[in-house]
């Protein structure tokens, strides 16, 4: 019992580590490509705010998506994995 | 220094690859031909090369530990151990020592009357220093020559290369999003202290010259 919950307390630190590093990837990749979507046809007589609206309003259409969400098969996953692998060393 | 720099890689690729090489389940076709259970000492160093099957038995100085013995087509021997993994590592989550014993009693065969099996295991064979590879799975196959496909290392090492693929990618885009742009501010207010210092070189001819410029640099 005790080697089960030491193998929750290691995974719940590595799977931290891992979704956060993945979510924080994941935004900066949305942003420079709202960036690079924004520079490469910006609208006659735009402005800095404007391109600056423009981004936030696409990080916060980013955090509502589907995209964002399937970050948390990060720390999901691993668990099926664990269960699978259970049962196919031991019981298949 | 190159050759300091190739030994060091070398090693950390040989320590990596080492690592994988005994955790990974690896797969032989074999004929069994006994089991039997054997108390093991384990406090001296090798005892890294056997399992922890249960919380007490980090405290034991010795075991009890079943074996699987058999042979492969080739005719030589391979005696495996049998240990829970139970939830330390590798992490096999191998709980049924006790089924697989028994399958394994029910696969014996002899020589002439050959019953041929796949054992799934990991770890190494030493007798030097008396370790045995971990049994984690037993099936019966029709003959020694089986083919047999690896799915598992397969997924893995895909898998390990999709990890490593996205570490760079993030390692990339960090330095291009968080780092560069530092750097090239540095490059920036340097080439800017450069250029002051030129113009104040540029005003600094002659003696008055040489004046203004020292008072200049009280003036900001």
């Amino acid at each position: 019992m005790i080697g089960f919950l030491r193998l929750m307390v290691f995974w719940s630190v590595f799977a931290a580590v891992a979704y956060w590093s993945l979510l924080i990837y994941s935004r900066s990749v949305r942003r420079e490509a709202l960036e690079k979507q924004w520079d490469a046809d910006p609208p006659d007589g735009s402005t800095d705010d404007m391109r600056r609206d423009f981004i936030e309003q696409g990080m916060a259409a980013y955090e509502g998506s589907l995209r964002r969400k399937l970050l948390w098969g990060v720390i999901v996953l691993p668990f099926i994995a664990i269960g699978t692998l259970l049962y196919l060393v031991n019981y298949a | 220094m190159r050759y300091v720099k190739w030994a060091f890689w070398a090693m950390i690729l040989t320590i990596f690859g080492s690592f994988l090489h005994y955790t990974l389940p690896q797969h032989d076709v074999v004929r069994i031909v006994g089991t039997y259970q054997e108390r093991q000492d384990l406090t001296d160093w090798t005892s890294m090369f056997w399992s922890q099957p249960d919380d007490q038995s980090g405290t034991l100085a010795n075991r009890d530990v079943q074996f699987i013995q058999s042979v492969r087509p080739n005719g030589r021997p391979m005696v495996y151990r049998n240990e829970d993994t139970g939830w330390r590592w590798p992490p096999y989550f191998k709980f049924d020592t006790a089924s697989l014993q028994t399958e394994a009693d029910d696969l014996k065969s002899n020589a002439e009357v050959p019953k041929w099996a796949v054992i799934t295991h990991y770890g190494w064979r030493n007798e030097l220093i008396s370790i045995f590879p971990n049994a984690v799975g037993i099936r019966p196959v029709e003959g020694p020559d089986v083919t047999i496909i690896p799915w598992f290392n397969i997924f893995f090492f895909v898998f390990l290369g999709l990890v490593f693929l996205l570490l760079w990618r993030m390692w990339a885009q960090f330095r291009e999003r968080a780092i560069d742009p530092v750097l090239t501010d540095a490059g920036e207010v340097w080439d800017s202290v450069d250029a002051r210092a030129d113009a104040a070189r540029d005003r600094a001819k002659g003696f008055f010259g040489r004046i203004n410029a020292w008072l200049a640099t009280w003036r900001r």
